[in-house]
């Protein structure tokens, strides 16, 4: 059989799928039917076979071509990947998630570094004016003054929604970017988590030596445990992603990139849940005029859910030593399925 | 199929569960950097779309409905800056508007569409693609501007042969070009010569693969071509035929390469059709004109005389 003869008879099957293709890409697979479906599989089983025979059929080189972009389009309607289980991501959230923060040294060291240089900041800014005003610069000092001295009453639940989206914009960016930043080697998220660390603590410093540290302090102590650790857990997902670069266990540099990838997400993503109730709580509880002892309980109860979250959720699974647990995240061993 | 060499250009070849190996083009930065400014246009004229209904609402709504409309644009803000990519991503297997309107598309490494988790995370990693960044005073004064030189997403796939940036490489994605090309069947041989001249090769010769591909390729191309030009591209095949085939040394080189291809295409020899039906063509030859003056050689010695009067006897009872 000649190819012109065979060209004619196999071109109505091309046709054909080339139009299911674009009858699932446009509804998805549901619309087809069970006769359609069964339809569509026939005729790309057939097409592979075309393809594979390809040049013992000596078909012309543009029509190659095209059987190479109408396979592709065909596998990628038939070979899907789940998008959305929210069975999965709840239990990635609170199973997967707590025990690799349990076990993580990057959280450890992420935390270690923020609380030291945040601390040494303070001892810095409390002591020294010319430290203050070379990092910070005196105009926004006199702000942050400024922002304090009135007693905190706000009741305008209206501005309180307004200071939410602003803070979760604000927070939930420097979080993610801390995140990406990681991924120069793990270099650029330290250096974000250090500089972030170092102005906080500068601040805290120098309020603490003005009278309005009160009103300060009252405004803080709220939101501050959410806030602070969920910024250190951004920055220790993204030195996980750096240094899975450098240390790759036996894979080579990029399948260790990818699985590191695949577990820092969701822990960027419980990260960035932290960050929104920190974001609420700063907008809506803080500056409010509610009394210290209120605000005081919220910041014990944020870290006793802290404290619970990591430690008590990520305990290793009953007869698994801690060590050994499983390290690698349900959503991305999600089983890709066939229509 | 020949092994390929090094690669060289920009097409990436996948293996499927099926076992065969189809290709995709990735796109290099002149496709993506469109749809990424189209994205971006995109999402500024959202913004504005949003802070629009939401001033028209707060002027419907009174002043407490402000603050939350200013505390929602925010959201929205923040959600088209981190997760626009992501989410059409996600819902548009591999494609966001700005990758619509130019034609490519974000597949897995493998040959698969992406999930969520691939999707959120290539966009929000571009925040590593997007350095360094430089903190610029704003030109009107008050305030300070971040200027982003994306030169980590420009220089990092240069290096790669997938063309894939950080995010990318972190999740094992690759953005490839999604059009589909028309079909190309098999070219229509016209000059009625060169039908002619395919019932003077042997009827033993087998086209091969090869032979077959370059073929293809020549008649795909010859149309476009001045004779003088074809003349000149097909000699260096046309003489070992010619010489093989036994034809005259005057043959057309361009003639006898579509001629073959005729033989190898479209026409059934001698030997491949059913004896008690007689010859049958399957794609029946044009009205046949008198034989081109190239076509008819000069005689030089006596038994190419005597030859060349059989080619002409046989063209006459063709024709």
């Amino acid at each position: 059989m000649k190819v012109a003869e065979l060209l004619d008879t196999r071109r109505d099957n091309w046709r054909q799928l080339e139009g299911l293709c674009v009858q699932m890409e446009g509804r998805g697979r549901r619309r087809l039917g069970g006769a359609g479906t069964a339809r569509f599989a026939a005729l790309y089983r057939a097409a592979c076979a075309d393809l594979a025979l390809a040049d013992a059929y000596n078909l012309p080189t543009g029509t190659v071509t095209y059987l190479h972009r109408l396979v592709a389009r065909a596998h990628n309607q038939l070979y899907r990947s789940r998008r959305f289980d929210l069975a999965r991501w709840g239990h990635e959230l609170f199973h997967e998630v707590p025990r690799r923060l349990r076990r993580d040294n990057c959280l450890r060291a992420a935390l270690l570094i923020f609380w030291g240089l945040f601390f040494a900041a303070l001892l810095f800014g409390r002591h020294s004016p010319e430290f203050l005003n070379s990092l910070i610069g005196k105009d926004q000092l006199e702000n942050a003054r400024d922002m304090y001295s009135k007693q905190l009453d706000r009741e305008d639940a209206s501005v309180s929604g307004a200071m939410n989206g602003f803070y979760i914009q604000h927070n939930i960016s420097i979080g993610l970017e801390c995140f990406a930043w990681g991924l120069l080697f793990g270099i650029g998220g330290l250096v974000d988590l250090a500089f972030n660390a170092v102005q906080l603590g500068a601040i805290f410093g120098y309020m603490t030596t003005v009278p309005e540290w009160h009103n300060f302090s009252q405004f803080v102590t709220a939101h501050g445990p959410f806030e602070l650790t969920a910024i250190a857990v951004s920055a220790a997902a993204g030195m996980r992603l750096g240094f899975s670069m450098i240390n790759t266990h036996g894979l080579s540099r990029i399948a260790s990139l990818q699985q590191a990838g695949r577990e820092a997400m969701p822990t960027m993503g419980a990260a960035m849940v932290m960050l929104a109730i920190a974001a609420m709580i700063e907008a809506f509880l803080s500056p409010s005029s509610a009394p210290y002892a209120v605000k005081a309980a919220v910041a014990i109860v944020s870290s006793v859910l802290l404290f619970f979250y990591i430690f008590v959720l990520g305990r290793p699974p009953r007869g698994v030593p801690d060590s050994q647990a499983s390290t690698t995240s349900a959503i991305a061993q999600e089983p890709t399925s066939a229509a | 199929m020949q092994k390929p060499g090094p690669q060289i250009d920009s097409r990436i070849e996948v293996v499927t569960p099926e076992n065969i190996a189809f290709q995709y083009r990735v796109a290099g930065p002149f496709r993506r950097m469109p749809a990424y400014l189209i994205d971006i246009l995109i999402r500024i004229a959202a913004i504005l779309v949003a802070r629009w209904a939401i001033l028209l609402l707060g002027i419907a709504g009174g002043s407490s409905f402000m603050g939350f409309g200013f505390g929602a644009m925010l959201v929205i803000w923040f959600v088209l800056e981190w997760f626009y990519g992501g989410l059409f991503e996600t819902f548009w297997n591999g494609q966001t508007p700005g990758k619509w309107a130019v034609g490519v598309r974000v597949v897995a490494t493998d040959g698969q569409p992406i999930n969520a988790l691939q999707a959120v995370m290539r966009n929000v990693l571009r925040a590593a693609d997007a350095l360094p960044v430089l903190t610029l005073p704003l030109p009107g004064g008050g305030g300070m501007m971040e200027l982003f030189l994306y030169q980590v997403g420009l220089w990092v796939p240069a290096f790669n042969d997938r063309y894939q940036r950080l995010g990318d490489l972190a999740c094992g994605t690759m953005v490839v070009i999604d059009a589909t090309p028309a079909l190309y069947g098999v070219v229509r041989i016209t000059e009625p010569e060169a039908i002619r001249l395919a019932d003077l090769i042997p009827h033993n010769f087998v086209v091969n693969r090869s032979l077959a591909r370059t073929l293809s390729l020549y008649v795909d191309r010859r149309r476009g071509l001045s004779w003088t030009r074809r003349l000149e591209i097909a000699r260096p095949l046309a003489e070992p035929l010619r010489t093989m085939f036994g034809l005259p040394p005057q043959t057309n080189a361009d003639l006898l390469l579509a001629a073959v291809y005729y033989r190898a295409f479209y026409a059934p020899t001698v030997a491949e059709t059913n004896p008690a039906r007689g010859i049958v063509a399957t794609a029946k030859p044009p009205e046949p004109a008198p034989p081109a003056p190239w076509l008819i050689p000069q005689a030089t010695s006596q038994s190419q005389v005597e030859r060349l009067a059989d080619i002409e006897n046989y063209l006459d009872r063709i024709g």
